[in-house]
Parts: structure tokens; C-alpha cells; sequence
């Protein structure tokens, strides 16, 4: 099969103009990844701050007042309000008006001075499990502290204060050290954007040149398969890429997440995982020839497993068996799986190339589909 | 005939399914002259011609154009020729301009003979006017014009059009005939299937297809014969066609 480059050229410049007259299409590929971009790093937080806590002071004593100040002054907690009895209390739980209800019992203070247990009541609102289950985490270790102080100013005033607990973990955070999911949220967005353009908008492309008619034309034409898909892709490569960096420059302006690892293998990466997409997707369009239908096609196997299959939003570790297994056939995990290295743990080819080599041969298969499914359609 | 045949059609089939569309054709068309396919709708004209254009390869038989065969030599024949289908299909998003400019891309015309074509072929067909209209704006006897601009611009040396002027309006009808006329003195071969008579007059040499087969063959006069005129040449031969299949069968 020989190759005019110029035959790419003829189509990649045509294909330029569909996409400039076609606001449509320009909507998608420019301005549907900023605003994801904005809705996912601001939305999409998985992180747990300010949580609403209420009072019910039973024991109205200095200590109790230190106890629930200092919980406000916490940068966890919110105090919203200091109500009456319990039945207030479940009532703010029951509105949603709070996370937590802390209720202090009467003598709590006499308890505690006379060295008795001195129970304190924790009331959390777990509809949301993943609130849920932080808040009381953050609720346990705040107690955990609070005991520390108090045990403290005991051993002070006895004269003991160089008496320690006898272990003490020391807890270090690697990669992401403010455990700020937005960290990893930025290259899980870039992986979804990418397929957005790379596949939903592709597939559109060649599926309109049978609607149109104007694939008869092409077909009477001296253009071969590859020329043809080639010069369909180009386009849209520009696009992604230009998407990419977009991303890229705005995950850094918006969230300060800046990668730490090297830019070229990001690009590298990057063009692998696009061309994946972009030949999904042109392989799509050939075999739908209706846009409406290849347009849903793509939703389903490149959008949503990019989103939800990838070790974006869902860990895949929590996953059933199966769904285990379909994600290792998703090109963004290994996307995803480079962008983290490159973005949080700052490792290099030596352990990324399973991955990288993983986009390239997903690439090799989906592109040879497309051509050979062009060529036996007439071109 | 007028010259050694450039277009070669031997024996040629072609079968949708059980539906023969093509039966067992042979016809040769000279060099420099515009040859008229006539015939009925369902005839297999379209089907003809598509073979000829390299568009679908022939069932059995052989078909060469230019000495080069259509199937084995297929992207060498595109190059050859022109083609330009019942419905053709331009990007009504991209403007005059744009779409001329697609095909002198794919043609690979130099940058230097651009211009000196587009002012010729878009001239022919009085287009140069409405150069920076969308395709999709245009009249239908303009688009077919465009469509003509666009399988003319690399002046290949056979044209090939089924029903260009398929309703058309007959101003435009008869410009698009002029510009047939004038390409044929060129040198261009133009095999040309058409729906009305008085463009088969036009015609250095005439095929008469019906039911998958070619009933004659030959210049206007030679079709026309005795008849008053080509219409009621082309309604007799078919009814005598027909009569006598009708009498081979028995159960008549």
C-alpha cells in the first residue's frame, strides 16, 4: 500500500474545516473540557473538611466549654450549634443541618477528675459512608488527642512531665502529602477529556461521510484507508493534545497540582493514549456509519470505562472479580497508572514502560482494525 | 467507431443476491468521443458504470480503461478518470472554493497551475461568482455543475457521469452540454447514462440497455433508424425485446 502524504494533507485540511464551521464540535473539543475540568477539580472533592458538629452540654463545666471550643477551633470540625437536650440534637441529625451530634453527659467532668471512665456520646450521620466513616475517624483521633493534653497536664502537675506514651506512630504521607485528592483528580480528568475528544468526537466523523453521501465521492477517489483515517485523525490530534496542555496549565493555575515527573514522558503518554482513542473511535464511526448510534457506541466504551473503570472515581482494588478484569482491558488504567507516576511519585521509564508499551500495542490493534475495516468497505 | 477504443467492457456480470443487474455486456467506446447509455430505470445502467468507475469489480468478465484493468489496477484507473456518481456528494459545509480546492489536493495539482484551473472550471460552469458559498446553499443544477468543476479539474482522460442532469432545469441542462461538448474536443472520453433523449442525440455513439442487457448499439442515426425519432426507437426495440421473451415462454 503506498502512501501519498498528500493525500493526508487533502483530508486532514478538509477535515480542519468540518471542525471550524461546525461550532458544535468545536464546543466539544474546547470548551467541554474546561468546563469539566472546573466541575471535577471544584465538585469532584473527595476530601472531608468542616464537618458540622452540635453540642448538647449536659455538664455545663469549664472543662466541657474547653472540649467543645477546641473541636471548633480544629480545622475537621464546625461547631453549628450548642442545643438543649438530645432530642434537639437528633433533630439537627435528622435535617441534614449537622454530621455529628456530641453529647456530653452530666458529671462528665466529675468523672474524669475522680479518675472513672468518662463516656462521651458520638452521634454520626453515615448516609454518606464515605463522610460518614472519615467524620468518625476524624471525631476518634480528636478524642485521642484531647486525652493526650488532659494526661499531660496530670503527669505537669505531678512532676512527671518526661514520661512519654511508650509508642508513638509516626505517620508520613508519601506522594501526596496533603492527601488532597484533587492531586489525583487532575490527570483522571486529563484521561476522560482526552477520550472525549479522541473517541466521541471521531466517531462522529466518518459515520457523517455516510450520511452525507459523500463517502461514494471518497470512495471514487485515488485515496487509500490508511491516507484517509490518517488524515481524519490529525485534526483531532491537534485537538487533544492542545487539550492536554490546557488541562495541564490549568490543574497547575486553578489547583496547584504540579506534575513532578518529566514533561516529554507526560507527552509521550499522552500522544499514545490519544491515538488509542482516536483509533477506537474511527474504527467506530466505520462500523456505526449512523452518527446517532456511533455517538452512543462511544459513550459506552470510551467515556464511561475511561471514567468509572480507570481507578478515577472508584478504586478498582473494591471492584468485583470481573469488572477487575474488563478494567485491564481500558486503555485509560494505564494511562491513568503513568499519569499518577509522572504526577505524584515522580518515577521515570524504569517503571512506567509496562504501561507505556501496554497504550502502544492497544494503539497497533486498534488502528489496524480501523484500516482494515476502511478497506473492506470499498477504499 | 472514431479511433481505437480507450474503455474495454468483455463480458461483464453483475449479481445483487439472486437479481442479475448486469448480463453478460461487452461494448468498447472510442477515444475523444461521448458515448450515451440509455435505458429504462432498473436497466443496470448505474451498476455499469460503477463497474466501469472501479467503484464495485465486476461479478465476471473484464473491464480495462486505458489498457489498465479496472480491478488489479484500481488506483492507477482512478487517476485516469472522472467520476461522478447519480448522487454526488460534495461537503455542503465547505464552500465552492473549498471543495474544488479538496480535489486539486488529492489530485496533487502544483500551486502554480491552481489558479489557471480554478478560474477555468469554475469559469465553465459560471460558479466563480459564488466561489465562497457554502456547497449546501447552492441550486440544484449548480451543484451538479460544482460536482462536474470537481471531476474535471484534474482533466482526466475519461469522464464518467451517471444522470448528471437528472432534474436538472433545462438552462442549466444545456449549459452542462456545452461544457460535455467542449471537454470532448479536448481529447476527453465521456461515457454518459441519461434519461433523456434529446442529450442521446448528442452523443457520437449510443447503448441501449434493458433488463441487465445491451439490446443495440450504435450512432444516433444508426439507433434511431427508421423511427420518426430516438424516443419511439428506444419504446419499439424494448417491446420487441419483450414480445419475443414473451413467446419463448410457454406458460403465455
Amino acid at each position: 500500500m503506498l502512501i501519498h502524504p498528500r493525500n493526508v494533507q487533502a483530508v486532514a485540511r478538509k477535515e480542519f474545516y468540518h471542525i471550524v464551521r461546525d461550532y458544535r464540535s468545536l464546543y466539544m473539543a474546547f470548551a467541554l473540557p474546561l468546563v469539566l475540568i472546573l466541575l471535577f477539580g471544584y465538585a469532584l472533592s473527595l476530601d472531608v473538611d468542616n464537618v458540622k458538629v452540635v453540642v448538647v452540654d449536659h455538664d455545663r463545666t469549664d472543662l466541657s466549654r474547653d472540649f467543645a471550643s477546641r473541636l471548633d477551633a480544629s480545622a475537621y470540625f464546625r461547631l453549628v450549634a450548642t442545643l438543649p437536650d438530645d432530642r434537639a440534637a437528633a433533630a439537627w441529625l435528622d435535617a441534614g443541618r449537622a454530621t455529628i451530634a456530641l453529647i456530653i453527659p452530666p458529671r462528665w467532668t466529675e468523672a474524669i477528675r475522680s479518675n472513672r471512665e468518662a463516656p462521651l456520646q458520638v452521634l454520626i450521620d453515615a448516609s454518606d459512608p464515605n463522610i460518614g466513616s472519615i467524620s468518625r475517624g476524624y471525631i476518634n483521633s480528636f478524642v485521642e488527642r484531647y486525652n493526650r493534653r488532659l494526661l499531660a497536664d496530670f503527669l505537669d502537675r505531678q512532676g512527671l512531665e518526661n514520661l512519654h506514651p511508650p509508642v508513638e506512630g509516626r505517620v508520613r504521607v508519601w506522594f501526596n502529602e496533603e492527601l488532597e485528592s484533587r492531586n489525583f483528580i487532575v490527570p483522571g480528568i486529563i484521561a476522560v477529556i482526552i477520550m472525549i475528544v479522541g473517541a466521541m468526537l471521531t466517531s462522529l466523523v466518518i459515520a457523517r461521510e455516510y450520511e452525507n453521501g459523500t463517502m461514494e465521492t471518497i470512495r471514487s477517489l485515488p485515496i487509500n484507508a490508511f491516507e484517509f483515517l490518517t488524515g481524519k485523525a490529525i485534526p483531532y490530534f491537534l485537538i487533544g493534545m492542545t487539550d492536554v496542555l490546557a488541562a495541564l496549565l490549568m490543574g497547575q493555575l486553578l489547583f496547584g497540582v504540579v506534575m513532578k515527573g518529566s514533561f516529554w514522558l507526560m507527552i509521550l503518554a499522552s500522544s499514545l493514549y490519544l491515538s488509542v482513542a482516536l483509533g477506537l473511535g474511527l474504527f467506530i464511526s466505520i462500523a456505526a456509519k449512523s452518527q446517532l448510534v456511533a455517538n452512543q457506541i462511544a459513550l459506552l466504551v470510551s467515556y464511561l470505562p475511561a471514567l468509572l473503570l480507570s481507578d478515577f472515581v472508584f478504586p478498582v482494588e473494591n471492584m468485583p472479580r470481573i469488572l477487575q478484569a474488563v478494567t485491564c482491558v481500558v486503555p485509560a488504567t494505564y494511562y491513568i497508572d503513568i499519569l499518577n507516576g509522572l504526577f505524584l511519585r515522580n518515577v521515570g521509564i524504569g517503571y512506567l514502560w509496562p504501561s507505556y508499551l501496554v497504550l502502544l500495542a492497544m494503539f497497533a490493534v486498534g488502528a489496524a482494525a480501523a484500516v482494515v475495516k476502511m478497506r473492506k468497505e470499498g477504499l | 467507431m472514431t479511433g481505437k477504443p480507450i474503455i474495454e467492457v468483455e463480458n461483464v456480470t453483475f449479481r445483487f443476491g439472486q437479481v442479475e443487474a448486469v448480463k453478460d455486456v461487452s461494448l468498447a467506446v472510442g477515444e475523444a468521443a461521448i458515448f450515451g447509455l440509455l435505458g429504462s430505470d432498473g436497466a443496470g445502467k448505474s451498476t455499469l458504470l460503477r463497474m466501469m468507475a472501479t467503484m464495485i469489480p465486476p461479478g465476471t468478465g473484464r473491464i480495462t480503461l486505458g489498457g489498465l484493468d479496472a480491478v488489479a489496477d484500481r488506483r492507477k484507473v482512478k487517476r485516469l478518470i472522472g467520476y461522478m456518481p447519480q448522487r454526488f456528494g460534495l461537503y455542503s459545509d465547505l464552500t465552492v472554493d473549498e471543495n474544488l480546492a479538496f480535489f486539486m489536493d488529492v489530485f496533487g495539482i502544483p500551486s502554480r497551475e491552481r489558479k489557471a484551473r480554478r478560474e477555468r472550471y469554475l469559469g465553465f460552469s459560471n460558479l466563480l461568482s459564488f466561489a465562497e458559498r457554502p456547497a449546501g446553499m447552492l441550486s440544484g443544477g449548480m451543484k451538479q455543475k460544482l460536482g462536474l468543476a470537481c471531476v474535471l479539474v484534474h482533466e482526466p482522460r475519461i469522464l464518467i457521469l451517471d444522470e448528471p442532469t437528472n432534474g436538472v432545469d433545462p438552462v442549466s441542462r444545456q449549459e452542462f452540454w456545452e461544457i460535455l461538448l467542449e471537454m470532448k474536443r479536448t481529447g476527453m472520453t465521456i461515457v454518459v447514462s441519461t434519461a433523456y433523449l434529446d442529450e442521446g442525440e448528442k452523443c457520437d455513439r449510443l447503448a441501449l440497455m434493458h433488463r441487465a442487457t445491451l439490446l443495440a448499439e450504435g450512432s444516433p442515426g444508426e439507433i434511431r433508424s427508421s423511427f420518426v425519432n430516438l424516443e419511439e426507437a428506444m419504446i419499439r426495440r424494448i417491446e420487441e425485446r419483450d414480445g419475443a421473451q414473451g413467446h419463448d415462454n410457454p406458460q403465455r
